[in-house]
């Protein structure tokens, strides 16, 4: 029973396109006990991580998806003939991390922390759905307000914004680019 | 991305007016708390000088910034009746935005690192939705009368909002058009509340409509209703939509 609910949990990340959390694994698994529930799931990442697998479970945007492993890269691209993959601009990266660290917040706030006008970046960000809009600030135009999506957390790979880069991790990467240049 | 890439070519590489200071500052090798005024501005201005034409409108930004430095730097040249520490010093405001700047710019380097390790890592999100195409065809397609109906009921619940936008930027239906087909090849498809609801002022809304209308009329997109009551979808139409897609 324990290698069947093991099972279970596989296919139903199996099926998702997007992450699934763990509480929607538990709330469709009623009938098992959730301690249970999550010792499978952890026995079942570990037996991914194993060298006999191509493919992996990872934890991202707060849910499990199935990916390929990185090393792998090379061949999924001749397949799909895909050269490189889209990347974002400097400036969008940019923009996204204003926003991250700053929501809610309106277009102004965006281009006054960057020093840039930033509209045109903003556009391709919510067609990206990086970005969404939450509403309208209460001040004079009322202005939109934005928030980061949960898309733009499985994109880099964060689980939630707690995990956006801290202080200490932005002053040490600060640090060596200054090295760097000297 | 890369269509709108030539538009964010700024002064060559740097992303804003606080950029080029922060990289002069660290040229520099000054503390950030602590910038010599006079300094940073010869030297801003003489990167200025480098750019024999100058495009008024882009880089309106540089030039604001370096108004702001001569401004700062005579400021702090005019001999004071008070002592300096009972005023404000000038720099501060400009110190507070550059350590700002410098968090995000920071951050944005980690990001970088994992956008590239996160794009190794394949998931099946990048499929198109091959099935959901499909299915269009059975759809029926959303007459104009209903169109303009949704439209309009759309911008009717909007005006309760009482938002009185500044008339400012003015927008061409051109532009329009490519916004829509650039959320298209995006998302495979557009969602007509969703899109409307995002519109900044009224003004903008009806361009974005008539651009809609343009592409219908063209045969490029297609407008359909899954069910009664539920949301109109905008699609490209079959011959178009078979052109390659790639995702982010």
């Amino acid at each position: 029973m324990y290698n069947r609910l093991k099972n279970i949990i596989e296919a139903l990340i199996f099926i998702s396109l997007e992450p699934v959390n763990m509480e929607k694994i538990k709330m469709v698994l009623e009938e098992f006990p959730p301690e249970e529930i999550e010792k499978a799931a952890a026995e079942l990442f570990q037996s991914y991580n194993s060298n006999e697998r191509g493919t992996q479970i990872i934890k991202t945007g707060g849910g499990y998806i199935f990916s390929t492993k990185p090393e792998y890269d090379r061949w999924i691209k001749r397949f799909l003939k895909i050269e490189r993959k889209n990347k974002l601009s400097p400036a969008a990266i940019e923009t996204l991390s204003a926003i991250a660290y700053h929501q809610p917040i309106t277009l102004s706030e965006i281009s006054a922390l960057r020093g840039v006008d930033s509209s045109h970046t903003l556009k391709t960000l919510l067609q990206k759905k990086l970005i969404r809009i939450v509403g309208r600030k209460k001040s004079p135009g009322k202005p939109l307000i934005y928030r980061t999506s949960d898309k733009f957390l499985t994109y880099f790979g964060l689980n939630s914004l707690e995990e956006l880069p801290t202080q200490e991790e932005i002053s040490r990467i600060l640090e060596e680019e200054k090295d760097f240049e000297e | 991305m890369e269509v709108t890439e030539s538009y964010h070519i700024r002064l060559e590489v740097f992303q804003g007016p606080l950029d080029l200071l922060l990289y002069l500052i660290r040229k520099q090798k000054i503390d950030i708390h602590d910038i010599p005024i006079a300094i940073i501005t010869k030297e801003y201005l003489e990167y200025l000088n480098q750019k024999e034409k100058i495009n008024l409108n882009r880089e309106a930004e540089f030039l604001y910034m370096a108004s702001l430095l001569i401004y700062i730097k005579s400021q702090m040249l005019l001999p004071r009746e008070k002592a300096l520490e009972e005023e404000e010093d000038p720099r501060q405001s400009l110190v507070q935005r550059l350590l700002y700047y410098q968090k995000i710019k920071g951050a944005s380097a980690i990001l970088k690192g994992k956008e590239n390790e996160e794009q190794l890592r394949w998931k099946r999100t990048f499929l198109p939705p091959m099935l959901e195409r499909e299915e269009e065809l059975n759809l029926e397609e959303v007459s104009l009368f209903d169109l303009a109906e949704a439209f309009f009921s759309l911008m009717k619940k909007r005006e309760k909002e009482e938002f009185k936008a500044i008339k400012g930027k003015e927008y061409t239906v051109e532009e329009k058009m490519k916004e829509i087909l650039a959320i298209i090849r995006e998302n495979s498809y557009l969602d007509f509340l969703e899109y409307f609801t995002q519109q900044e002022s009224l003004e903008e809304a009806l361009v974005s409509f008539f651009s809609l209308l343009e592409l219908i009329k063209a045969k490029i997109v297609i407008a359909v209703q899954e069910k009664l009551f539920q949301s109109i979808k905008v699609w490209l139409t079959k011959k178009i939509s078979t052109k390659g897609k790639t995702d982010v």
